[in-house]
């Protein structure tokens, strides 16, 4: 990634006063956060952790997902196949080798990110629609190997042992560990957007052939964005599937996976930086407001296409868009 | 040999019925650009609609079918006008109908599982279960006969587009969209009836699949990724194509069911289309586009 930052006109004239409260904002809620397991006294101590490690996880998904289908525009519709393949890197490599998942995560994001890379040479021949049924294609692919696969046992998959920490705080490294991803993703997010490599991904989204013409590579650049992209879906995916103590295809590689990273992202708003952030956790709450007080999973997913029907038709630039858009977005969000 | 002749007949049989599926898949594409991946879950709706027809009411499947048209067009307009003509202007407009296809699809999905569970279903006719012998051969009644009817439907399609005025509309359309309204082609009111023809063409088959295949709601997803595969190597926006892609890869998954396991039969289907995205990612009949 070459590390050339492009300072936007905007970013000239708002400089100095208003960033330094933005910082401080921004600090605030980083602290909240990174102290929440502190807050033992909690009447729902355990489920606040828990909704808190899945936004934190999705988080870090969405923004991994927002690199290739927000800068650079190349939807993705099976990109929790990393996620998958994170999580049964991290578990093999438990079971079989006793090395626990909070070590191998790096690792098992490396193995998504060079099967990200392989799958983009075949198809980035595609363009547009082609393209996003071939992600389709090979979340299936991967689904049918996997469930066929018995050395990693099949359908069943795998079992998992217990993490070995201490049951009351059992959940704590879980939340931190998808803490530091989430973060972590959300800085690469960053400066991929600010570096020149950004500015190539959104002239690739913006129109491929006149970017070409201009002298970009684009299918260097494109590679890069899908393996960057797949990077940290399959560290949380190693990372989860130790949380969860199984990995079972069914419960990475179903398609409704898929759907989370598109909504959050439309949601929140594609392209910009902060928007897969707000998406995630505005969609994860969502989630458990509905499976609380509507129950039922049938009616949740008939739900969630709603919510994505109707982004799509009266909200397409999401939260942050539009916030952009009428000059109201606060500093402390604009990350782009 | 015979099992050789077997095999390949059951492929012909079911590839005829994937055909059925593929084109109005296929017409929607070539006629708006927009790739309906909500087109597998319409034809579970059709397969409630011809099972409870037929559970409730007696009817049976195949007179389901002709009903299935008329019933399945004006929902497909009503939905075209709906939601199409608001992101119509959009600069991302591929892009755009593939998401909210991806919402609907799930919507649809949901309120399936909610309505009618995720239950198993066939409707259980007098000819699904039976079959024709020549020789040893056996030729299954019920796979026939949705074979027939598909036949007949994509050669009524196919003289529709050919002799018909619309048709012509339609085809000047999938050639090029910008030329055809330069001529005087209302190009709305030919994407509006051909996203109809597409969903009529999906309840049709939803109703053959009520008695060929058990399905339940999220089967869909399964049936659409076997379609997408179809239409891609068929070249998107043919039909031809797509029907004889839907022939060639039937036959391949019959034969990788016979000779290996049923399990991995559908990677003939994504294998084929991995192949076909490396060597010629047009497709077989698709024209080349410069995007």
């Amino acid at each position: 990634m070459t590390d050339v930052r492009t300072p936007t006109p905007e970013a000239a004239v708002t400089s100095s006063e208003p960033n330094r409260s933005r910082w401080i904002v921004l600090a605030v809620v980083l602290a909240f956060v990174a102290l929440l397991p502190f807050a033992r006294w909690l009447e729902s101590y355990n489920y606040v952790l828990q909704v808190g490690t899945i936004i934190l996880m999705w988080v870090a998904m969405a923004s991994s997902w927002n690199i290739l289908g927000g800068y650079t525009g190349y939807t993705s519709l099976g990109h929790n196949v990393f996620f998958g393949i994170g999580a049964y890197v991290g578990g093999m490599l438990l079971v079989e080798a006793g090395i626990s998942p909070f070590i191998t995560a790096p690792l098992a994001g490396l193995v998504a990110m060079i099967t990200g890379a392989i799958v983009g040479l075949i198809t980035f021949r595609a363009k547009g629609p082609a393209f996003i049924i071939s992600t389709i294609a090979l979340l299936l692919v991967i689904f049918l190997l996997l469930d066929n696969w018995e050395y990693v046992g099949g359908a069943n998959g795998l079992s998992l042992p217990l993490a070995p920490f201490e049951l009351s705080w059992v959940k704590v490294p879980f939340y931190y560990g998808m803490l530091v991803s989430a973060v972590l993703a959300v800085l690469l997010g960053y400066r991929v957007a600010h570096s020149k490599m950004g500015l190539a991904l959104r002239a690739i989204a913006a129109d491929e052939v006149k970017a070409e013409v201009a002298g970009i590579d684009t299918r260097r650049f494109k590679l890069m964005a899908y393996a960057l992209s797949a990077f940290f879906p399959g560290v949380v995916g190693a990372i989860w599937g130790y949380s969860l103590t199984y990995v079972r295809p069914t419960a990475f590689f179903a398609i409704s996976v898929a759907a989370q990273f598109v909504l959050m992202s439309i949601i929140g708003g594609r392209g910009t930086v902060a928007g897969p952030v707000i998406g995630a956790a505005f969609i994860i709450m969502l989630n458990e407001l509905s499976v609380t007080y509507l129950g039922g999973s049938e009616i949740n997913l008939a739900f969630t296409g709603l919510i994505m029907v109707l982004a799509l038709l009266f909200f397409p630039l999401g939260l942050v868009g539009t916030l952009r858009a009428t000059n109201k977005l606060p500093g402390w969000l604009d990350w782009d | 040999m015979t099992n050789f002749v077997q095999v390949v007949i059951l492929g012909l049989l079911l590839g005829g019925v994937y055909a059925l599926m593929a084109s109005g898949l296929t017409l929607i594409f070539g006629v708006m650009r927009v790739v309906n991946l909500a087109h597998a879950a319409f034809i579970i709706v059709g397969a409630y609609f011809g099972y409870y027809l037929y559970e409730g009411l007696g009817i049976d499947p195949l007179i389901s079918m002709v009903l299935a048209l008329p019933v399945f067009f004006l929902f497909g307009v009503a939905l075209y006008r709906i939601l199409f003509p608001r992101i119509e202007g959009s600069e991302r407009f591929g892009e755009m109908t593939v998401l909210l296809t991806f919402g609907l699809a799930f919507f649809f999905e949901g309120l399936m599982s909610f309505f009618f569970t995720g239950i198993f279903r066939t409707a259980s006719t007098g000819y699904s279960t039976d079959a024709f012998f020549i020789g040893d051969i056996f030729i299954p009644k019920g796979q026939l006969f949705a074979v027939t009817a598909s036949a007949i439907l994509l050669i009524g399609l196919w003289a529709f587009l050919k002799y018909s005025r619309i048709g012509y509309g339609v085809r000047a359309t999938m050639q090029n969209r910008d030329a055809a309204q330069l001529v005087g082609v209302n190009v709305r009111s030919v994407s509006t009836i051909s996203f109809g023809i597409g969903m009529a063409l999906a309840g049709a088959a939803g109703t053959l699949v009520s008695f060929l295949f058990a399905f339940f709601p999220s089967r869909h997803w399964q049936w659409l990724a076997i379609l997408l595969a179809l239409i891609v190597v068929g070249g998107m926006g043919s039909i031809k194509g797509a029907v004889i892609a839907a022939l060639g890869l039937a036959v391949l998954s019959s034969l990788v069911t016979d000779q290996i396991s049923p399990e991995w039969a559908p990677m003939s289907f994504y294998g084929v289309l991995f192949l076909m995205l490396m060597i010629r990612p047009q497709g077989l009949f698709g024209k080349k586009v410069r995007i």
